[in-house]
């Protein structure tokens, strides 16, 4: 029944996750929640590689390796970010980003 | 266009029916004295399952489980580059196994430090 | 699949896992050291016995073989290796991780390495997060306030950075159906300007792969983490970070840009001019900012800066001459390898004067002249690189650079750097004041270790043997240039 659902559905879905995760690095004090939205904007990336490797190269999984590899890297990623807020938090008793403000310009 | 999306909107207003519906049931029988109304405590406490709740529930959780998290991680990451190799064992043969056990060495090693590092005892 | 060419890359990965064993089972950390040496010396020995020859690019074309990847190599092995010496008296701030540390630079050489050699969308991804990945927990192994809060700043912008480098990168592979950069420069020559531009969706990813690669290599405006990370990191892995982060980067695009965007030549005018605009921002701002400066780490912060936007003089000039023409290409890796040599040798001689003092501060730098008198001419030394006055290294890098770009008729962009170059002069000038006119705290003279000593004489001969006699390095460039297999 959803036969005409095409590429640039998935695209704007992607574009559009990919705006709310930038929005949330830009917008949130919380540096977990950063955090969160970096993972967010990498699984909205993830949708534009499987989407265009299912519609522009179907015969090829060249899109689909890529995002198994953008997800182990998010997990590395995460887990290191995770740790220094831990370590931060070892020091202020905050992960509030708006707190973490030692160096200026 | 628009069509495909009516089974959605037909979708939707199921849903809407069927959860009014399932709402009124209960009170319609209560209306009617068909379902005794003799309410207790223990009737009206929150319905959950387990333990009460002891405290808040917006406590810190252990530092430790941080590291178990980590190691749970490591497994998670080896076994997503494992299932596609596993696919095409045969394809792959004895230079897909080669890089596998490279990669389980690695993983190994990991492993090996959290051990050394005390980090699979609980403190 | 020939993996014997993967030997360098291999080596080092082994030496990585075996120091991180060694440290979990020996109480002599001693042999940590020796360890990391002795792989990074094999896998230089391996580099260099394959340089000169030509080979096909291995792991179905994810890796080129060719001398640019060797000569790079080669230059961040070096670098690597000057890192560990300046790290050995260092290390004593955190003596229990030493195992991990050292395990870590090898590991943030080894993606650097990769990345001076990829060939692959995905390899390049996955080079550059293990890169920088290495380089989040280096950046905080200080573990105080400083350098914890500079190593979150580094790994949230980071990974903004990737997220958008990746982004473009996803919309290229979707533009072009291909991840390798030579089928990428065949899709696109195939097709006519009016296919590529009534799509946005190259544009966007080329603005969105400049922004990524831009953070890496800290051009202006995406350099709002470089004073801060170089602040708080612990001093060898600031030099690390000033140096090989930024050669194996430039590494990277001259690759990208090169192999994938060099034609045609109307869309390597375009991001020419887009490099030419960051090279104006970059250096204008990294000069001026860097002269309030009253940490020595961070004043060095906008110098890299700066120097980030002397190199993007360099990437324009490409960007603008045709392809056959190697002169752009070459005195980027010229320039690359004297400003490493340079940075090296200023950061390992305030690991020295710092060490003792236990300040970055400009102003307890009074007249170290008179307490460390050949440290502080090593520094002199480095610092008229920088600003790129003879008899050094740094003149004769700025010359080839402005060369290419005169040469690309961008005369304009030339006098700017120049006039930039005057600025900069004032700072850099200002800590040698310092530092020969200045009244000494104490007369008491500072002693350092003799590993620091034996790296900054290397790095100092370097400095001299480039600006002295440059022509041999020159021609070692133009040969790493001129073999690009893509």
């Amino acid at each position: 029944m959803l036969n005409n659902l095409g590429l640039e559905h998935y695209l704007v879905l992607s574009a559009i996750l990919f705006a709310i995760g930038l929005y949330g690095t830009l917008a949130k004090r919380n540096a977990i929640i950063i955090l969160m939205c970096i993972e967010l904007m990498l699984n909205a990336v993830n949708i534009t590689l499987v989407a265009f490797s299912r519609y522009v190269t179907p015969e090829l999984l060249t899109g689909q390796i890529f995002a198994i590899f953008v997800i182990i890297v998010a997990a590395a990623e995460i887990a290191m970010g995770v740790a220094i807020i831990l370590a931060i938090y070892r020091g202020i008793e905050s992960i509030d980003a708006t707190k973490i403000n030692l160096m200026k310009w | 266009m628009i069509a495909n999306y009516g089974y959605i909107g037909l979708f939707l207003i199921a849903v809407i029916l069927f959860t009014l519906l399932m709402v009124t049931i209960p009170i319609a029988l209560r209306f009617l004295r068909i379902v005794p109304d003799n309410p207790n405590p223990v009737k009206n406490s929150i319905f959950e399952c387990g333990m009460e709740t002891i405290g808040k529930t917006w406590v810190q959780f252990n530092f430790h489980y941080y590291f178990y998290v980590l190691i749970f991680l490591a497994l998670d990451v080896l076994v997503i580059f494992l299932y596609p190799w596993a696919v095409s064992l045969r394809q792959l043969g004895i230079s897909g196994l080669i890089t596998i056990l490279i990669l389980i060495t690695i993983i190994f090693v990991g492993y090996i430090y959290a051990w050394r590092k005390k980090v699979l005892e609980w403190k | 699949m020939n993996l014997a060419l993967f030997i360098p890359e291999l080596t080092l990965a082994v030496f990585a896992l075996l120091v991180i064993l060694l440290d979990l089972f020996t109480e002599q950390k001693r042999l940590l050291v020796q360890v990391s040496v002795s792989g990074l010396v094999i896998s230089a020995g391996v580099t260099l016995a394959m340089w000169g020859e030509s080979f096909p690019a291995i792991f179905n074309n994810m890796l080129a073989v060719d001398n640019f990847a060797l000569f790079f190599k080669l230059l961040l092995l070096g670098v690597a290796f000057l890192v560990i010496l300046a790290s050995i008296s260092y290390t004593q701030k955190f003596a229990r991780f030493q195992g991990e540390y050292y395990a870590l630079v090898l590991l943030s050489t080894l993606g650097m390495m990769l990345m001076a050699a990829t060939t692959d969308l995905i390899a390049i991804y996955i080079a550059l997060e293990l890169t920088s990945l290495s380089l989040y927990a280096l950046v905080g192994f200080l573990k105080d306030s400083k350098s914890t809060e500079s190593s979150l700043k580094y790994l949230l912008l980071g990974a903004i950075a990737s997220v958008v480098l990746l982004y473009g990168m996803a919309l290229i592979f979707g533009f072009t159906g291909q991840t390798q950069l030579g089928e990428i420069a065949r899709v696109i020559q195939a097709m006519s300007p009016q296919t590529i531009l009534s799509f946005p969706a190259l544009t966007l990813g080329l603005v969105m792969l400049i922004t990524g690669f831009g953070f890496k290599i800290a051009a202006v405006p995406f350099q709002m983490w470089v004073p801060d990370v170089y602040e708080g990191a612990p001093t060898p892995i600031t030099a690390y970070l000033s140096v090989a982060s930024k050669a194996a980067g430039f590494a990277l695009i001259l690759r990208v840009f090169f192999s994938a965007f060099g034609l045609p030549e109307w869309l390597s005018l375009n991001w020419g001019i887009i490099f030419a605009f960051l090279a104006v921002i970059g250096m204008t701002l990294g000069n001026i900012a860097a002269i309030p400066q009253t940490n020595i780490k961070r004043m060095l912060g906008y110098s890299s800066i700066a120097q980030a936007g002397y190199l993007l003089v360099g990437m324009a000039a490409m960007g603008f001459s045709p392809v056959v023409d190697i002169l752009g290409r070459s005195s980027i890796i010229f320039f690359l390898t004297s400003y490493a040599l340079t940075n090296m040798g200023a950061f390992i001689a305030i690991i020295a004067i710092s060490n003792k003092l236990d300040s970055d501060l400009i102003d307890d730098y009074t007249g170290i002249g008179k307490r460390a008198p050949l440290v502080a001419l090593a520094l002199t030394l480095c610092l008229v690189s920088l600003i790129g006055m003879p008899p050094a290294a740094g003149f004769m890098a700025k010359f080839y650079i402005f060369s290419a770009a005169v040469r690309s008729n961008l005369l304009w962009l030339v006098i700017i750097a120049v006039i930039n170059s005057v600025i900069s002069a004032y700072y850099y000038l200002r800590v040698v004041n310092v530092m020969w006119l200045g009244k000494a705290a104490s007369e008491e003279k500072i002693s350092s270790p003799g590993t620091l000593r034996l790296g900054l004489v290397l790095s100092c001969l370097g400095v001299l043997l480039l600006g002295i006699i440059p022509g041999f390095a020159m021609l070692l460039a133009e040969f790493a240039a001129r073999i690009f297999v893509f």
